[in-house]
């Protein structure tokens, strides 16, 4: 057990006792935390983490500390009031996600929770914003950490007749890979999970438009659900996994790398220099809250050419692992079956380099076996320093703000250096971190004039889907990449290159924010096709859901069941049809946490109010009112900028 | 070598009204800055000389002028684009890229293969050295034989003029090195600003800057076909988004709602107002000139295109370049006189399969600027519209076994009416991978066949400048590292442009 850190704010709303979050049952004692409260405002509680998730990753288990007092206390006090020094019991070095004890305000109200859940997941329904607000922040992630995620893009594929082979060439397609990932944000039940693997997604970039091979819808779908299972794992074995993924093997030429030869011919660059601009590293040196190390005014650069030329060796000689292949003949081509697709690369030591390696100071002898010289490289980028602030402040900007303070990424890197049980690189404890900050939880974030991020388009679609039950009906989600410009103009794994579809420092030109010294990733995607075309997308979407050809068929065609196979359920905002105001506030709730300022909402319901809808008003009148309230509130721009 | 090694000034780089550029609003904000520059020095930050600059060099042309920037993103093979033809150069590169002899093979093209493609120009360059373009390319080919293209041969980013012995020089002070060589990202931003990630201003947008005041609708100075760019912002002129079928409509502000006219009008207003939060406030901005610049353009370029020259199907070069097209056909109605256009495509990375996939993505960029020059000889503007090309970077000559890696320098194409065309510009780099310090032969690259430039970018880029209209002296403010270039292996402008 290692550093017991209490990240406090001087000025934080006021007190109450601290209240010993899910601790593991069989464990040791150890002092919790001691903090002085200025007494601000009432209604607000602190929970003082001590960990959960023991060595067998099992459930949540009963607080087992004797703090007293219960979930979101509240106090009055107007003088400052000493928090209590309350024993908390903790796993014997087990390492977990909330191993490191931490101290903030608990959700005072749904917009609390709804704003926690829209930084943590894909959405914000009525359950989960009651759960969070039962079990406070901490206990509804701890939840989160180990709920299960149903059936795997994978499988999915599998079970929908995709790995057939026949005359719908599956095999050469990949918009069966789109439908596998669409399907599985819109309902996967790990919402918290599949956010993080989709903010993964677009660091470890691979894109399904580069994924040119037999079987590239399962490649797809391998990488997907490897990103997914390692969330809320181990950096180093995320690492791993990626590098060894035949998806990335496709996508930054590991796979077929060959050693240098006589004639000048040199291993692939491409995933050498990648992995250490884009995956763990980047380009020049950072402390560990993010800021540049310069030297004479100049900022250190991380790496140069030598040591990517140095690092390419080691991911030569690696090849798909074809073992139990079995062909199938299919007009004069061998189809090969789809194992290899979810099966690590293996190493070919014959097309291995022999050359020393010498890259960021570490050295490999060229005679070292493969493997184990990969293991080396990839401890070596593990072990650096930047990644900690590198992958932190990116983990930041796609969950919670464009611009995190450095006080802020220095507290995610050091979850991320040691997740309070000694193990670097839990991005579990990462997430928490990023998630539990005060500077994610701090209310003044609701009213600066820069805390937040722009909304990616595809999680906008994500989330109007979930919050409003669309499924499809037919079961196919035949809902193909939507990345060019006049469709949503993003879709998942679809990036146009490695760099993902935004840079984290991307500045738009010309604006208050490069004047202000800001970036804006997101922003990397704006301008006046995609602002225009994704109000048109909602427009219909928002009233009559998505079309799809061919819904009673797993292949592009299209059939005498076309049409809307993805309709919004609409449930619940059903029931408040005749009640504009009801139904806004209700959507201002789930879609953007009760963001959207009154004067909004009042331009909103009273453009509703100028047709007036009854319970009997005609199916057309009231799907109408339905889907202008839902495109009104996501065209918006306060609910555009997740704050 | 350098076709126009000397100073080549450009009667067009003026206005064509001497005394009413005088008089006009950027002349005299000029002559007032020039007092505060000449009082506080010429020791003022970067940023505010150009801010200051971009005041001074705002020209109004009375005649129409475009510069488009065709962008290959993913860094071009310049290698396999531009292939060296004479015998004993080709000879070296077959060798190096793996070929047997002249059949070719590895990821070296066969000799046979680019004879048709071969380049004639009019003045053979030194030392018998001759090129063909990939073979895919025949109608670049016959552009440059017919005199309608020219090639500039290996130009990247420099910040001085280096020798590779410079390059590995430890005095960064004397010999800098442009930010983040190799890292595509960061180079497509140096290409396009100088500058690496993060730039907010290109070299595109400050041209623009100059030309702000010879348009009647200043929104359309600059303007991109493809997604967002630096090289279209300056200080002052911001880029503008078209798609390739027009502009697109924010329909809900255009029409009605489901039949509620209430809905339209909030919306409109919800969407274009002013916000407070910085985010939210440029969201609103951009949907506000979408909105604005939507009904100007869909007026001045209507449904389809008035254009009878053909554009290639399944070629999204083509269709940004047609758009393009059909904006400059409207100059009139948009009341444009000089225009920056930016267009991409993307594909170029090719660490692998570059000998299947390279042809595929060449003959694309090949057949979408014949049919764009087409498009302006048809609109009578042949020689008011330059096309060029830009690229992240050149890659390696060495081989990785299927494909070439990240590179610098490489040689890019310059067509219109205006270019100089049936020529290369530049000096031809030596076909070598070797790493001799001595060897005349191996001075060419830093390692692997990256090749070191022996032109900039700020070269490139003040050629065609200079002839869109910039004045020489105001050149030093759109381009930071041109003053570090202008001897006569360095020229300020590299004469192919007429």
């Amino acid at each position: 057990m290692t550093d017991l850190e209490t990240i406090t704010k001087p000025a934080l709303s006021d007190a109450s006792t601290a209240v010993a979050r899910p601790v593991d049952g069989a464990s040791t004692t150890r002092p919790a935390l001691k903090r002085t409260w200025l007494a601000a405002s009432v209604a607000a509680a602190t929970a003082a983490l001590e960990a959960c998730g023991g060595g067998g990753g099992g459930g949540e288990s009963p607080a087992a500390s004797a703090a007293s007092g219960g979930s979101p206390a509240t106090g009055t006090g107007g003088t400052p009031v000493a928090g209590s020094s309350t024993p908390t019991e903790a796993a014997g070095g087990a390492a977990g996600p909330l191993a490191q004890s931490r101290t903030f305000t608990a959700p005072a109200n749904d917009f609390d929770a709804a704003r926690f859940l829209l930084q943590a997941q894909l959405n914000a329904s009525d359950a989960d914003i009651a759960s969070v607000r039962a079990s406070g922040y901490a206990g509804y992630l701890s939840k989160q950490f180990d709920t299960a995620g149903g059936t795997t893009a994978w499988d999915w594929l599998n079970q929908r007749g995709y790995a057939a082979i026949d005359a719908n060439n599956f095999y050469d397609s990949t918009y069966p890979a789109d439908f596998a990932v669409w399907r599985q944000l819109f309902t996967a039940p790990d919402g918290m999970r599949k956010r993080v693997a989709l903010a993964l997604s677009e660091i470890f970039v691979i894109s399904t438009t580069g994924i040119t091979v037999t079987w590239g819808s399962h490649v797809v779908a391998a990488w997907w659900d490897m990103l997914s299972a390692n969330a809320f794992g181990n950096f180093r074995k995320l690492l791993e996994d990626v590098t060894l993924h035949p998806a990335m093997g496709l996508y930054l030429n590991t796979r077929g790398s060959l050693k240098e030869n006589a004639a000048g011919r040199q291993p692939d660059e491409n995933y050498a220099r990648e992995v250490m601009q884009l995956m763990t590293i980047g380009l020049v040196k950072l402390n560990a809250d993010g800021s540049v190390v310069t030297s004479g005014g100049v900022p250190v650069e991380t790496y140069g050419q030598t040591d990517v030329t140095n690092l390419a060796r080691v991911f030569s000689g690696y090849d798909f692992d074809m073992s139990g292949n079995v062909n199938t003949l299919v007009s004069g081509r061998n189809i090969s079956t789809t194992a290899f697709a979810q099966r690590p690369m293996v190493l070919n030591a014959a097309n291995h380099s022999t050359l020393d390696v010498n890259f960021l100071g570490t050295t490999i002898a060229g005679s070292t076996e493969g493997n184990a010289a990969r293991k080396l490289a990839l401890d070596t980028l593990f072990n650096h320093p930047n990644v900690g602030p590198f992958i932190g402040r990116q983990l930041i900007q796609r969950l919670v703000t464009s611009n995190p303070g450095p006080a802020y990424i220095a507290r995610v890197s050091a979850a991320f250096a040691d997740n309070g049980k000694g193990v670097r690189g839990d991005l579990g404890a990462v997430v928490a971190a990023v998630l539990l900050d005060d500077e994610a939880r701090d209310p003044a974030g609701t009213t600066s004039g820069t805390f937040g991020r722009l909304r990616e388009p595809m999680l906008r679609l994500v989330q109007w889907g979930r919050t409003f039950g669309v499924t499809s009906t037919a079961g196919s989600w035949k809902i193909y990449d939507q990345s060019a410009p006049g469709q949503l103009g993003q879709s998942p794994l679809r990036s146009g290159s490695v760099f993902n579809f935004f840079r984290p420092g991307y500045v738009p030109p010309a604006t208050a924010i490069a004047s202000a010294g800001l970036v804006a990733p997101e922003f990397q995607l704006v301008n006046e096709t995609t602002v225009s075309t994704y109000v048109n997308f909602m427009q219909n979407a928002a009233r009559f859901g998505l079309y799809s050809s061919g819904p009673d068929l797993p292949q592009a065609a299209s059939s005498s069941a076309n049409g809307y196979d993805m309709a919004p359920a609409y449930t619940v905002e059903k029931t408040l049809l005749t009640n504009a105001a009801a139904l806004v506030a209700r959507l201002n709730l789930l879609l953007a946490a009760g963001q959207l300022s009154t004067a909004t909402t009042s331009l909103i319901v009273s453009a509703l109010n100028t047709v007036n809808v009854t319970t009997t008003s005609t199916d057309a009148v009231r799907t109408a009112r339905m889907g202008a309230a839902v495109l009104m509130v996501m065209a918006s721009p306060e609910y555009l900028v997740q704050k | 070598m350098n076709k126009h090694a000397s100073h080549h000034a450009c009667p067009d780089a003026y206005p064509a009204d001497a005394a009413a550029a005088a008089d006009s609003p950027g002349r005299r904000a000029f002559l007032r800055r020039s007092g505060q520059l000449a009082l506080t020095g010429t020791a003022l930050p970067f940023a505010l000389n150009l801010a200051a600059m971009g005041e001074a060099a705002a020209f109004d042309a009375s005649d129409y002028k475009a510069l488009v920037c065709v962008f290959l993103y993913g860094g071009n093979d310049y290698a396999n684009t531009v292939v060296t033809y004479d015998d004993a150069s080709y000879n070296s590169y077959a060798t190096i890229r793996g070929g047997s002899g002249q059949a070719g093979g590895g990821i070296a093209i066969a000799k046979s293969a680019l004879a048709p493609t071969l380049l004639t120009p009019t003045t053979p360059l030194a030392d018998g050295r001759q090129y063909a373009l990939n073979p895919a390319m025949t109608a670049l080919a016959g552009l440059f034989n017919s005199g309608k293209a020219a090639v500039q041969l290996n130009v990247g980013p420099l910040v001085v003029p280096l020798t590779r012995a410079q390059y590995g020089s430890a005095d960064r002070r004397t010999y800098p090195l442009p930010p983040k060589l190799f890292s595509h990202n960061d180079q497509q931003s140096v290409w396009q600003s100088s500058a690496g990630e993060g730039a907010t201003v290109g070299w595109g947008g400050r041209i623009g800057d100059l030309a702000l005041s010879s348009n009647g609708a200043s929104t359309f100075t600059c303007i991109s076909a493809t997604g967002n760019a630096v090289f279209l912002s300056g200080q002052s002129a911001l880029p503008y988004q078209v798609g390739t079928s027009g502009a697109v409509a924010v329909n809900a502000i255009k029409s009605n709602v489901f039949g509620m006219a209430a809905v339209q009008g909030t919306l409109s207003t919800l969407l274009q107002q002013s916000r407070g939060h910085v985010l939210e406030n440029e969201y609103n901005k951009v949907t506000a000139r979408s909105v604005a610049a939507e009904v100007q353009v869909s007026a001045a370029i209507g449904g389809s295109s008035t254009l009878t020259t053909t554009f290639p199907t399944g070629n999204g070069l083509a269709d940004q370049l047609k758009v393009v097209a059909r904006l400059i056909a409207a100059r009139g109605a948009l009341g444009t006189r000089r225009q920056v256009f930016f267009v991409s495509m993307g594909g170029f990375d090719l660490h692998g399969d570059l000998m299947t996939q390279h042809p595929v993505v060449l003959g694309k960029v090949s057949e979408a600027m014949a049919a764009f020059y087409n498009a302006t000889v048809e609109m009578g503007l042949a020689d008011k519209v330059t096309a060029f090309t830009a690229s992240d970077f050149g890659r390696t000559l060495a081989s990785n076994g299927s494909g070439s890696d990240h590179g610098w320098g490489s040689h890019h194409f310059m067509v219109g009416g205006a270019v100089r065309g049936k020529a290369f510009y530049g000096t031809a780099p030596t076909v070598s991978i070797g790493n001799s310090a001595t060897l005349p032969a191996d001075q060419s690259h830093v390692g692997q066949g990256r090749l070191l430039p022996t032109t900039s970018v700020d070269q490139y880029a003040a050629t065609l400048a200079r002839w869109f209209g910039v004045a020489d002296g105001e050149l030093n403010g759109i381009l930071p590292n041109l003053s570090h270039f202008g001897s006569a292996s360095y020229p300020r402008d590299l004469g192919f442009m007429a």
